[in-house]
């Protein structure tokens, strides 16, 4: 199997992925933007209504979803006050800005045709080769949030019965690791 | 993008390395309140987490700080055997802005007051 990315030259990377792999990116890709694209903070409808109008819609709570409380982090680790201030200003520019990786993920997986070569190939240009990678990192740690993947825990992984059925998405999670390792590589020549 | 912040950063290291002489430290501590705090109140922390790449924290690293490679690879070994590192120095509004940016590419990383 040829390396899922390589360095072409000015910067560029070439993508050739096979067909499978290039469909189940651009799912993740998609269910990240599900992800991304819900749960914010919603108007409970209380309150002055012009304070309302002035300050609302923009969100100030820490996640509960561990997937989304680790690709939306506090910013703070002691003061809550500041860290939800923070989140207040910040949170929905770095929303946007993620969707907006996980679509160029979409757009180029999309807009190639894939079925007439039997698998993914294109060329990134350099912004776009940082997009994909900011996406595979977000995958991966959603992935692992699900997973609840901790420092260290390869054995227990490789020692799972073939039954467990979240041995398919560990596996999907190690891929995608190796997709962003020779990524880093191309774009780094 | 941001070439001063490692300057600046530099210098006040290299400053409090000069007057750390232990004979008048009251004197000097007071200086160097007195000189850098205005200055450089503020830290970005990036804190170790077990999905990233060693390769990547690197990476991010050299892309956005500009760091020379040896320093960004410091810094992510920092992250890796201590748990966290301090990555820039400066004021607050750099420091949020750098910690948003490093939220966007999927590192874990806070700000804070230095020295706290």
């Amino acid at each position: 199997m040829s390396r899922p990315f390589r360095a072409g030259r000015h910067g560029v990377v070439h993508v050739d992925i096979p067909q499978y792999g290039a469909g189940l990116l651009a799912s993740l890709a998609r269910q990240l933007v599900e992800l991304l694209s819900d749960g914010e903070a919603v108007r409970d409808g209380e309150g002055d209504p012009l304070e309302e109008i002035l300050t609302i819609d923009e969100p100030r709570e820490t996640p509960e979803d561990p997937a989304l409380r680790r690709l939306l982090p506090d910013a703070h680790r002691d003061d809550v006050e500041a860290a939800a201030e923070f989140r207040r200003y910040t949170e929905r520019g770095l929303r946007d800005a993620k969707v907006t990786d996980a679509l160029v993920v979409v757009d180029a997986i999309g807009a190639s045709d894939g079925e007439a070569t039997g698998g993914l190939e294109l060329d990134l240009d350099a912004q776009q080769a940082r997009s994909w990678m900011r996406c595979l990192t977000d995958m991966r740690l959603t992935l692992a949030a699900r997973l609840e993947v901790k420092a260290g825990d390869e054995d227990y992984w490789a020692g799972l019965p073939e039954t467990d059925d979240r041995l398919p998405v560990y596996e999907i999670y190690t891929w995608l690791g190796y997709l962003l390792e020779t990524l880093i590589a191309a774009a780094s020549h | 993008m941001r070439p001063d912040v490692e300057r600046r950063g530099a210098d006040t290291q290299q400053w409090a390395a000069m007057t750390a002489s232990p004979e008048s430290s009251t004197i000097e501590r007071e200086e160097t309140e007195h000189v850098v705090l205005p200055d450089v109140p503020w830290v970005t922390i990036v804190w170790d987490d077990p999905v990233n790449l060693m390769s990547y924290v690197t990476f991010v690293f050299v892309e956005y700080f500009h760091y020379p490679r040896t320093k960004a690879h410091r810094l992510m070994m920092m992250v890796h055997t201590e748990g966290r590192a301090v990555v820039s120095t400066g004021s607050r509004e750099e420091m949020e802005r750098d910690v948003q940016a490093m939220h966007s590419y999927g590192l874990w990383a806070t700000f804070q007051k230095a020295d706290t």
